[in-house]
């Protein structure tokens, strides 16, 4: 066996093994969504019967009918599209403000440099590190003052607050390798602060915008423990009424029911990750290396 | 009055003081280069002159005006950049068309002004693409283009041409030069290259550490350069500089420089009164490759060719001459032969000197060592 040929089987043999494990990784992740996605489209007395790996023998759609329109959450048996778009209009206006802030701050502390810019930095990155449970009771009293509680425009700016230290530190590095020369040229033309950062800076930053979306809207849409602190019944988001449902279920589990809900829940993310996905690790990729 | 004038201007980041009292004034229609090593405070010099950085001490003045403290867009001044900075999301159209769109040019007159200057460098077909998708010479082409449509009373270039191969940036330099002619605009250019200093220069400021060395004609920086320092940076290969003593002979001064074996004696023509006073002293002369040649080569008109046989060190023919490398005072020197002198290291041969264009330097303060005169190149000040 000539040299060659035993090193290219080799090759092969480390790759076929490399491919078993990579599959065996893969539906170890994918076990629990297969269940759930299974399990949402059957029946209950099929469930019962026990074999919770089988497809369904008699495809319905009746649990997610009844996830979405009449589910029985606490005492209201609406299911939980209300949540559903609440989550929404928690999510969409957090994560734009907060983007935009965050750009802002990003470009201004890279190309309006101040004195004392890098503590201001320092400070907004020391946010990112600031565990949720520590500032949950503040938290309470400025909503409280704002007569903000128990809304979803509260949980808005729960959020953006939150976000804001995030979004700072991806714009910021971001902007950092953005050439100066690009702002002073544009100074030379007559552009002024807000024209620069809305034709100039703006437009060259989709990769870190979608980070930015990536990350706030999973974040936000996720989030359960400000949602259950700050905003209970009707202003809820779709995460507190997911468990609201799982537990207020009467009698027999409506596991089908729940699962389905689950995956209600569960779609809008994974939805942004299918659509923005690939420039996610571009994006990433940008800020460490240069050109 | 002059159109651009640069008043004893100081810079201070801090602590460092990074230009140390400039005074340059330069004509309308005049191209002044900025050329030093990096770190001599250049691009400083010409952001301030943007507006793009504070001017500590000092005035700026443009056109009679005094622009210190106007807005960069408002001093009715255009910079090309280094990296050309185009704006990556917009067309070269939209480029070029950007500071009129930012003055409020009407969109017809915005079109017209840019077809205008994309027909003048030739871009006409480039107008709808990104920069992502232009060459090298065709993004910078753009650059100009966006400093040329606005028309402005001044043109700053930093480092245009550095970022472009060899050949190209030749090219460019030929083309920018024209476009001067053509155009007749006052420009300031930086650059670290002396060679692109010489040829596009009608004025040259040399400087090092923060201070002008010498303000000139191209041609006067070069013949008749005010320091060592001016006179090593400037002239590819740069000039040689060799130790030497004046002793009198005759009742003149005279230069004595140690060769291999003896002494080799060099009448002095240039700054003689001035040399009389260095009797017995130790100086540094310095000469153009060009000056040193074979015999044959030398320019005999003027009677002031000194001819010696020295021993050959080095040959380094380049084609066009043939650069013959002697040792004068414990230094090489090179000296410019005509191609295809039949010379070998190791061999004698004659060297002719030509002494009238020899310069001496003083070794303490290495400045030159010259006649009082009002030259047409005084070393900084205001004569343009």
């Amino acid at each position: 066996m000539s040299a060659a040929s035993f090193t290219a089987r080799r090759g092969l043999a480390t790759r076929a093994v490399l491919y078993a494990i990579l599959v065996l990784f893969a539906v170890v992740y994918l076990m629990p969504l297969y269940v759930m996605l299974t399990t949402s489209f059957k029946t209950l007395e099929e469930i019962h019967q026990g074999n919770m790996l089988a497809l369904p023998g008699e495809w319905t759609l009746d649990p997610w009918r009844e996830a979405w329109g009449s589910a029985c959450i606490g005492l209201e048996c609406n299911g939980v599209h209300g949540y559903f778009f609440n989550s929404i209009k928690i999510v969409v206006p957090a994560v734009l403000i907060s983007g935009l802030l965050g750009a802002f701050n990003g470009y201004v502390l890279t190309k309006w440099k101040f004195r004392g810019h890098k503590i201001v930095f320092g400070l907004m990155l020391f946010s990112c590190f600031i565990p949720f449970q520590i500032i949950l009771l503040p938290m309470a009293r400025v909503l409280g003052i704002l007569h903000l509680a128990n809304s979803t425009g509260g949980l808005v700016l729960v959020h953006i607050v939150y976000g804001i230290g995030f979004t700072t530190l991806f714009f910021r590095n971001f902007y950092a390798s953005f050439p100066d020369e690009l702002v002073r040229a544009a100074q030379l033309d007559g552009a002024g602060f807000f024209t620069i950062f809305f034709r100039i800076l703006l437009p060259a930053s989709v990769p870190i915008i979608v980070v930015t979306i990536i990350w706030q809207f999973t974040n936000v849409w996720n989030d359960f423990l400000f949602g259950v602190s700050f905003a209970s019944g009707d202003s809820a988001p779709i995460t507190v009424a997911l468990n609201n449902l799982v537990n207020s279920s009467t009698g027999v589990k409506a596991y089908n029911v729940n699962m389905a809900a689950a995956m209600v829940a569960a779609v809008p993310t994974l939805i942004v990750y299918i659509l923005a996905g690939k420039y996610f690790l571009r994006g990433l990729m940008s800020g460490s290396v240069k050109g | 009055m002059s159109f651009l004038h640069i008043n004893n201007v100081h810079k201070r980041f801090g602590e460092t003081h990074v230009l140390k009292g400039i005074d340059i004034a330069i004509e309308q229609g005049d191209f002044l280069v900025l050329v030093g090593p990096s770190g001599c405070g250049k691009s400083t010099l010409l952001n301030m002159i943007a507006g793009l950085d504070s001017i500590s001490e000092g005035e700026l003045l443009l056109d009679g005006r005094c622009i210190n403290d106007v807005h960069p867009s408002r001093r009715d001044i255009a910079m090309v950049f280094q990296s050309y900075a185009l704006y990556p999301s917009m067309t070269v159209a939209g480029n070029i068309g950007f500071g009129l769109e930012m003055r409020k040019v009407p969109r017809k007159q915005r079109r017209e002004a840019i077809d205008r200057v994309a027909k003048l460098l030739q871009i006409e077909n480039l107008l709808d693409r990104k920069p992502g998708q232009l060459s090298g010479g065709q993004r910078q082409r753009v650059a100009m283009g966006r400093a040329l449509v606005r028309d402005p009373q001044l043109f700053l270039f930093d480092e245009p041409l550095s970022n472009l191969d060899a050949k190209l940036r030749v090219d460019m330099r030929t083309e920018i030069k024209q476009l001067h002619q053509r155009l007749g605009t006052t420009i300031v250019y930086v650059t670290h290259d002396q060679i692109e200093a010489m040829t596009l220069a009608s004025r040259i400021a040399v400087m090092r550490g923060g201070e002008l060395q010498q303000l000139g004609t191209p041609q006067a920086v070069y013949d008749d350069p005010n320091n060592l320092f001016v006179a090593g940076f400037m002239g590819s290969p740069s000039m040689n500089l060799v130790k030497a003593r004046i002793v009198e002979q005759d009742g003149l001064p005279v230069a004595q420089v140690a060769t291999e074996a003896s002494t080799l004696t060099l009448p002095i023509v240039r700054d003689r009164d001035a040399l009389r006073d260095w009797r017995d002293r130790d100086v540094i002369l310095g000469l153009r490759p060009e000056a040193i040649t074979d015999p044959a080569s030398a320019n005999h008109r003027e009677g002031n060719i000194h001819e010696a046989e020295l021993p050959v060190a080095l040959v380094e023919p380049t084609g066009a001459d043939l650069y013959v490398v002697t040792t004068l005072g414990g230094t090489h020197v090179n000296a410019r032969m005509r191609p295809g002198t039949p010379l070998r290291p190791g061999e004698r041969t004659r060297f002719a000197f030509d002494v009238s264009r020899m310069v001496v330097f003083d070794p303490e303060s290495e400045r030159r060592i010259r006649d009082e005169r009002v030259a047409e190149a005084t070393p900084i000040g205001e004569t343009a």
